[in-house]
């Protein structure tokens, strides 16, 4: 909420409706405890009650550098399934995004 | 906007919003991002100083202070070092490496599971980084969060364990894949352990496959030497200004 709260104007967080996150596998966020966390912190801080958080869970990807294969890692094997090669070039999982925020028309 | 109607007739289609309905700002803010930006400031303060920054994680207990004593103990007669060590409460990491000698500033974090860059920030001015070769940010232990936080370190150093089971790299995969050295800690252990270094190296590797991997023992000294000779070498191509950022 404070990152909203320093990028957006007053009169715009008072018409947020929702606030959706993208949060990588990598990101070490369980949306689950997340939602638990976010009813807590409305409980203590009122004002966005009715701001829904929506929350997706993003798989690892990764690109091969070589063959620029794009592969769904399974089992955390940061290996490239076309040519078989070890990469570390990650284009997706690690985000910890503050995606898309909602506002009242 | 025209379209026909279903009587055949042209209607006007309206550029308002239905009632009801929001609009969307696609922001992508990284939740990070104050952090990020002051790892950054951090990044180029230890440029301008030629300073070795390395952050040292791990689970709680696997050795980490031990280790900055042995390393103090080995070092300190060659490179100007310093540690500043990150625990939830008390002082007794900083007060345990102070007694080798060198500066060692304890940050508690009050209940923190990790540092941020912040905090490290906010503590620099305590340390004459010009003339400081290495210094050492030994983390909270803790193998989950610290892994998202970048503190403007060169290289990151993870210590496992035998004690902690060979299984621990894909439980905890984040803290591997941005690491540059697993230091395989309690050795002296190995005999009495159904841990296989080379179980834990190959999980760690299927992970990063660019991974260095050390075992050592800070009390029988093995591999100290080769760890010691790894951070030597890193603080010379510091200094050479060669390009050490991960």
């Amino acid at each position: 909420m404070r990152t909203l709260e320093m990028e957006f104007e007053q009169e715009q967080l008072k018409q947020m409706k929702a606030i959706h996150l993208k949060v990588g596998i990598l990101s070490n966020i369980e949306p689950r405890l997340l939602q638990n966390a976010y009813v807590a912190y409305n409980q203590a801080n009122p004002g966005y009650e009715r701001v829904g958080l929506h929350i997706e869970s993003v798989d690892i990807k990764v690109k091969c550098e070589v063959c620029t294969h794009v592969t769904h890692v399974k089992n955390y094997r940061f290996l490239c399934e076309n040519c078989g090669r070890p990469t570390k070039n990650i284009i997706q999982g690690e985000e910890m995004l503050i995606h898309k925020v909602e506002f009242e028309d | 906007m025209c379209e026909k109607s279903t009587t055949g007739q042209a209607v006007e289609k309206s550029t308002k919003a239905p009632r009801g309905t929001v609009a969307c700002e696609n922001t992508n803010i990284n939740l990070l991002k104050a952090n990020d930006y002051v790892a950054d400031v951090i990044r180029k303060e230890m440029a301008k100083h030629q300073t070795l920054l390395i952050n040292v994680t791990s689970s709680a207990g696997s050795g980490k202070t031990t280790l900055m004593q042995k390393t103090a103990e080995r070092l300190k007669d060659k490179l100007n070092m310093a540690v500043m060590v990150g625990d939830l409460e008390t002082e007794r990491d900083a007060v345990r490496i102070r007694e080798t000698g060198i500066q060692a500033l304890q940050i508690v974090t009050g209940g923190i599971c990790h540092l941020e860059s912040q905090m490290i920030h906010q503590v620099l001015d305590q340390f004459d980084l010009a003339n400081i070769d290495l210094l050492f940010i030994e983390n909270v232990g803790n193998l989950v969060c610290p892994a998202s936080f970048d503190l403007g370190e060169d290289y990151r150093v993870t210590l496992i364990a035998t004690t902690e089971g060979d299984d621990k790299p894909k439980k905890y995969p984040r803290m591997f894949l941005t690491s540059d050295l697993m230091l395989v800690s309690k050795s002296d252990l190995l005999p009495h352990l159904p841990f296989s270094v080379d179980a834990v190296t190959k999980d760690a590797r299927e992970v990063n496959h660019e991974l260095e991997v050390i075992q050592i023992s800070s009390l029988t000294d093995e591999g100290i030497d080769a760890w010691c000779d790894w951070l030597v070498k890193k603080v010379v191509a510091k200094k050479e200004g060669k390009n050490v950022l991960v």
